[in-house]
């Protein structure tokens, strides 16, 4: 795998993605790093894929663009060659197939969410080396192993979509707290059959926490 | 370190802080420049003010000049830390020699003790390139230049620092007429010295990144050190 | 007949490795001048203002005073760029050329977004080993675009960039003074503020401030700007008297005619 070379653009992130009944929830931090200076503040790290299918970018700025990139191409071609949307399982194995096959040149952790008529919700999580995990939640980032133990308690089945943004909106605001490569604003996104709502909360509106 | 190459060959191997991949490194490049011209009568040295660290200016007015005593002055480049622990030292002893002999220490005997400083450190060396400079027992004009364990010869001008490798060329032509096919030789007087100092130091400032900001000129003669300040370029 | 060896596709990096390896056993490669540079872009009301300090340096010494680092790269588009010089011209160049037949093929003003795609796609090829780190802006059919473009082709579109050695510097300007929808005469006073806190803070960015103002339509560069750092008069003259420069006896000297000094004072 990849490391990240110097003076190369960091997503030192921390993302995640729920599934609800209907829907999914995608949130990230907003921090790119190079070294210690803060690059850009309000990165939007949550990348349209397709319409209902977005993916949350962790790693190396410049592979997870490019690879974005390459995936939303193919999935546009795939729209326009089959008449009709992909599903989000086909948007992750494109993923995934690039990570893996490319595993010794990018370091790229990536989760894929969106809503498809198939299978309905679905979050799939590809990790550095390129392999491929269907979650029901995910989480992701250098933020996200401060708040695993958090996530794991909270996380009830079945939440609503009001749930789980507030879900996602505490967790990322816990790790963005404790996690030096995270941090700005909370930005998530709610992938449902008829839209995508854009959320977006500013450092000033987060959560109250311990701050101590 | 200098082996017997003429001294104002790029000090070279003396190590200098880049970003330090591992393992400790207790030196730092401050950046700077400084220069003497001796006269018949006179000395005239010159240091620019502007401490520096890679691209970052910590100081545009650290003076890195010092005046020893009431006939010598003391100029530094290298790491400025370190120059201010020599001078420290320096003065420590020369006061330590004046209340033994009652009298003030005179330039080749600071000269001296200046030599035994740095090489009494040999091993952990003063990362400092300095220039002393005095009147002799003549009355004539001194300049001593050193590497930074010790090794001293007495010179009739000399450049140290960041740009010395564009101010000590010029200074070979101006001063000592190099390549001036029927240059008369001899020393120069005091206000052509003064003139072709500052000239050094605004042309040094234009090619030189670690050179700017301000200067420090001292005059020392028989009535005495006499100081200026004057402005360089900020950028 | 001996076998067809098919070549493999895509770029080698074999060489970075010898590379690295000559390097380790002292053999140094010749070093690039690289430009330690304030650049800047930010956009106001009627689009957008670039701006670029115009030293270029070879380590410790100045290697122009008055260089250009706002790059033309299409009429409504232009781009700043720092880290290697060479590396900065010549992709800028190759993607001015490109835009230029895209526009003659589509019969259409490039967009900015255009631009950024082919910048970025092209730097990722390289791996970073194009050191180009690049401030892009434009005013196209959709507004005025700002982006910047990093050497390993990552890419950021925001309000107000900067870029460079003195990146620091300048940003600390617009952290603390921009503002959305800000007059023209506003925009181009900030940014010759930030790149002037480039200039006199970090010492990889000197000399004077280049200023270019993209609006709907409209370019104007504003080459030197500012000038804040004019060389003072020298104390004396440095004229040299005829003859001073030592040669060689003529030929005529050699042939045994005259090996008397030459009378050079004519």
């Amino acid at each position: 795998m990849a490391s990240l070379r110097p003076g190369e653009a960091n997503l030192g992130t921390t993302i995640m993605a729920v599934e609800f009944d209907g829907g999914v929830v995608v949130g990230a931090d907003s921090r790119t790093t190079t070294g210690a200076y803060i690059a850009n503040r309000v990165t939007d790290k949550l990348t349209k894929v397709h319409d209902h299918i977005y993916c949350c970018r962790s790693g190396s700025a410049a592979d997870t663009q490019a690879v974005a990139d390459i995936v939303k191409y193919h999935l546009d071609m795939y729209s326009s060659q089959h008449g009709e949307a992909p599903t989000v399982k086909v948007a992750a194995s494109l993923f995934q197939e690039i990570c893996y096959q490319n595993k010794n040149n990018l370091s790229a952790g990536i989760i894929v969410a969106g809503w498809d008529a198939r299978d309905g919700a679905s979050v799939y999580e590809i990790p550095l080396g390129g392999s491929i995990h269907r979650q029901t939640f995910a989480i992701g980032g250098s933020g996200s192993t401060y708040i695993y133990g958090y996530c794991d308690k909270v996380f009830r089945v079945g939440m609503t979509k009001e749930q789980c943004v507030e879900f996602v909106k505490n967790s990322v605001s816990l790790a963005m707290t404790r996690d030096g490569s995270s941090g700005g604003v909370v930005r998530l996104a709610v992938i449902t059959k008829d839209n995508v709502e854009r959320i977006f909360v500013p450092g000033n509106m987060l959560p109250e926490q311990y701050l101590g | 370190m200098m082996d017997f190459a003429p001294m104002h060959s790029a000090p070279a191997e003396v190590p200098v802080e880049h970003h330090s991949h591992g393992g400790w490194d207790p030196y730092v490049d401050n950046g700077g420049t400084s220069l003497a011209i001796a006269g018949k009568d006179f000395v005239i040295v010159a240091s620019d003010a502007r401490q520096s660290d890679g691209y970052s200016i910590n100081s545009r007015y650290d003076p890195k000049a010092f005046t020893l005593s009431n006939q010598t002055v003391l100029a530094t480049t290298g790491y400025a830390a370190d120059a201010k622990r020599l001078v420290e030292v320096l003065e420590q002893n020369a006061q330590t020699y004046f209340h033994k002999h009652e009298k003030q220490m005179s330039a080749p005997a600071m000269a001296q003790m200046l030599s035994n400083t740095l090489y009494y450190k040999r091993f952990f060396p003063y990362y400092v390139f300095p220039i002393l400079c005095g009147l002799d027992k003549e009355g004539k004009g001194a300049v001593f230049a050193y590497d930074p364990v010790g090794n001293m010869e007495r010179v009739v001008y000399q450049a140290y620092g960041s740009a010395s490798a564009l101010v000590q060329p010029f200074l070979d032509n101006q001063v000592a007429g190099a390549n001036q096919r029927g240059h008369e030789g001899g020393l120069l007087d005091r206000e052509t010295a003064r003139k072709i100092a500052i000239d050094a130091f605004t042309g040094a400032t234009e090619r030189d990144i670690y050179t700017g900001d301000w200067l420090d000129i001292f005059v020392i003669d028989q009535t005495g050190i006499h100081r200026e300040k004057r402005e360089l370029k900020h950028d | 007949m001996a076998p067809q060896i098919e070549p493999s596709a895509g770029f080698k990096f074999d060489n970075v490795k010898r590379n690295q390896l000559l390097g380790d056993k002292g053999y140094k490669l010749p070093t690039a001048t690289k430009t330690g540079t304030t650049i800047v872009g930010l956009i106001y009301k009627d689009g957008l203002v670039l701006g670029a300090d115009t030293r270029a340096t070879a380590g410790p010494i100045v290697a122009d005073k008055n260089c250009e680092k706002i790059h033309y790269l299409a009429p409504n588009m232009y781009c700043c760029g720092a880290g290697t010089a060479a590396d900065t011209e010549f992709t800028t160049n190759m993607i001015s050329s490109q835009l230029a037949l895209h526009s003659l093929n589509t019969g259409r003003e490039p967009r900015v977004v255009a631009a950024m795609t082919m910048l970025k796609q092209h730097l990722f090829k390289y791996h970073g080993h194009i050191g180009a780190a690049l401030v892009l802006g434009g005013y196209d059919s959709t507004g005025p675009h700002l982006f910047t473009v990093y050497p390993h082709g990552s890419t950021d579109k925001l309000p107000y960039v900067t870029m460079g050695s003195g990146s620091l510097a300048a940003m600390s300007v617009f952290e603390s003074r921009w503002q959305p929808g800000m007059s023209r005469e506003e925009a181009v006073e900030m940014v010759k503020d930030a790149i002037e806190a480039g200039i006199f803070n970090d010492l990889g960015s000197g000399s004077n401030v280049d200023v270019c103002v993209i609006t709907k339509g409209n370019v104007e560069y504003l080459r030197n700007y500012a000038r804040p750092n004019e060389r003072v008069e020298k104390e004396q003259s440095y004229r040299f008297r005829q003859g001073v420069t030592e040669f060689y006896a003529p030929r005529a000297a050699r042939r045994g005619q005259d090996t008397a000094e030459m009378d050079t004072s004519a």
